[in-house]
């Protein structure tokens, strides 16, 4: 393993932030792959999926499993993570939309461009993403068209599901997107809640992650087949709202199979206590997203059904 | 008199609506369709527009036989963002600009833009009036995507601002208000002017004789068009960034909105722990002064200034 500096930059008062990428298989002729964990400060569970997938593959490389060359960057926003923050402290931008980066620009533009030249030239890519809304959700694979993504490499992972759509303008601006036009096969996992640890979806991220690279040869270790991935698109998707607001108490969990009629969820008038809604199942299928924080918006999605029909 | 409407509400959790309202103002007779909007606070420590909204209430309130055509303002967009001094959404902490045209099925911000497209839709003309960031500080100027160029310049040229700035198209701003409006056959126009979570009371009433010229001018008030400055326009030039090269305090050595001759000092970067200049920014091409740095923390990078200099 080799630790490397994938960026240095220093700040007007607080100690430098430092990016560090940990890596594997130099030398390699095999297959080659990065993966970036946390790019927000409230990524937590992506933080913890990488550190510890580092650790694994530590183990792993003194058995001498490792045939391709694997680069794992698990932490970029350090000084957001540092501080319980989303986004870059000072202006509050966003790194994952900063993306191909540019090196004379604006400050996360350079860090985008830094982090950006160091994920050159690899084979995939795979980026561990959590949420851009207050919601939690089944592990699953998010893969943008752009005319250069690998849905094929996707399902190597053996996810539950493969969330496969068109793009919308602002991910033009985001890793996935470039990274693919740059080249690299990249597609991002998409878990967890922000600001948490969630074992049971870290545990199917890190599966998946074994199984893709023994699957396309970067690591000699065999692994237990994972699903036939279900390619859904935006059709296949339910979307449940909250008529109300209020207190909202969800009564399922994410990957649970749903029957026409079941109740998902209620909410209370947050003063009175009134109940105010029963969010009622309007057909079968799985719980792929649920709403996350306990108060929740008028209108909010409360909860996603994957169904084929 | 105008008429205070509710465009949009959602209940938020706890005993409060979140709610985007217009001040309307129809002609005592006459065309009511023709429709233009006045836009202001979509981010939420942008205040220029709110002090915009009221001048020009105040002047339509004084002014009612003037009215032609219908005039909305909309001081207010992002009205949970301008109470707490937050930019984005707040709970989401998004830019409520980056995810128009929104959607009904979406998370809050995407339903509060899909709100006011809903509201503005129809509309002849909008005017979406920002204040930069609380980074940096601005001339009265307008945005354009080069692509809207033809219809666009000649409608900002009558808003008595200092330049009009044309710019490539990045894929990114087709999640703006501007680009979806525009879209969808409304001519909108993006001011940027002062600085964030401020007020100058001079580019308020600039712009508003700029508005009040532009009505004039495209039937919306019975009035005589005003005597306005014609605008810089960036075809004929080159804009130039002034980025820091490395983090410190910024400090500037000459006013915004100055005329500067290359190689001129913009300021220097120091260092409050040794007492060091780091840096000086020096410029790279002479002329304006447009945009200046108004947060002196500056990171490798940070933009401290964009310089207008005319071609030879």
């Amino acid at each position: 393993m080799k630790r490397l500096e994938i960026l240095n930059f220093k700040s007007p008062n607080r100690a430098p932030l430092i990016v560090e990428g940990f890596l594997f298989g130099e030398e390699s002729k095999g297959p080659s792959v990065a993966i970036v964990g946390a790019m927000s400060g409230d990524h937590i569970n992506q933080l913890y999926v990488a550190s510890r997938f580092v650790d694994f593959l530590r183990q792993k490389e003194e058995e001498g499993k490792i045939t391709g060359k694997i680069l794992v960057i698990p932490a970029v926003n350090t000084y957001a993570l540092n501080m319980g923050q989303p986004f870059w402290p000072l202006d509050k931008t966003d790194i994952n939309m900063m993306f191909p980066g540019y090196a004379q620009g604006e400050t996360t533009q350079r860090i985008a461009a830094k982090l950006f030249e160091s994920l050159q030239g690899y084979d995939f890519g795979i980026i561990l993403e959590g949420r851009r809304d207050q919601g939690m959700c089944l592990p699953y694979v998010k893969l943008i068209k752009s005319g250069y993504e690998d849905l094929e490499a996707a399902k190597d992972l053996g996810m539950r599901f493969i969330h496969y759509r068109e793009y919308s303008p602002i991910e033009t601006v985001m890793l996935q997107y470039n990274w693919q036009l740059w080249g690299s096969k990249a597609l991002s996992l998409v878990f967890g809640k922000n600001g948490a640890i969630e074992h049971r979806s870290s545990e199917e991220v890190h599966g998946a992650l074994v199984r893709f690279m023994a699957k396309r040869e970067i690591l000699d270790v065999s692994v237990f087949e994972g699903f036939s991935s279900n390619v859904i698109g935006p059709d296949h998707i339910t979307l449940l709202k909250a008529s109300h607001a209020g207190i909202f108490d969800s009564l399922v969990s994410c990957g649970d199979t749903i029957e026409k009629g079941a109740i998902l969820g209620r909410i209370t008038d947050a003063l009175s206590g009134k109940k105010l809604e029963k969010i009622i199942a309007p057909s079968g299928g799985v719980l792929t997203c649920q709403y996350s924080h306990p108060l929740i918006f008028q209108n909010s999605i409360a909860f996603r059904i994957a169904s084929v029909n | 008199m105008g008429v205070i409407e509710e465009v949009f509400s959602i209940d938020l959790p706890v005993g409060e609506q979140f709610r985007i309202q217009r001040c309307r103002y129809i002609p005592k007779k006459g065309e009511t369709l023709k429709r233009i909007s006045i836009v202001s606070g979509i981010h939420g420590d942008e205040l220029e527009g709110q002090y915009v909204c009221f001048l020009l209430g105040e002047w339509l309130r004084a002014n009612p036989d003037k009215i032609k055509a219908t005039i909305d303002i909309y001081p207010a967009i992002n009205s949970l963002g301008l109470d707490s001094i937050t930019r984005s959404v707040p709970f989401y902490e998004v830019d409520l600009n980056r995810v128009f045209p929104g959607s009904k099925n979406d998370f809050l911000p995407a339903q509060i833009a899909d709100g006011v497209v809903s509201a503005m839709k129809g509309s002849e003309i909008a005017i979406d009036i920002h204040s930069s960031n609380i980074f940096l500080r601005e001339i009265p100027q307008v945005r354009i995507a080069k692509s809207q160029e033809k219809t666009l310049v000649p409608l900002a040229n009558k808003l008595n601002i200092d330049f009009v700035w044309v710019h490539d198209a990045v894929t990114v701003l087709e999640s703006t208000f501007a680009h979806a409006m525009n879209t969808l056959g409304t001519k909108t126009l993006v001011v940027e002017m002062g600085v964030g979570m401020r007020l100058g009371k001079t580019y308020g009433h600039q712009l508003l004789d700029g508005l009040l010229n532009l009505m004039a001018c495209e039937g919306f008030l019975s009035i005589e068009p005003l005597d306005v400055r014609y605008p810089i326009q960036s075809h004929v030039g080159e804009v130039a960034y002034l980025n820091a090269s490395c983090p410190g305090l910024f400090v500037p050595s000459i006013e915004h909105c100055q005329m500067i001759e290359k190689g001129s000092v913009v300021g220097q970067i120091v260092d409050p722990l040794s007492g060091q200049v780091l840096d000086e920014v020096i410029a790279p091409i002479g002329g304006i002064l447009f945009t200046l740095r108004a947060y002196p923390i500056v990171y490798e990078g940070s933009l401290v200034g964009r310089i207008f200099g005319e071609n030879e």
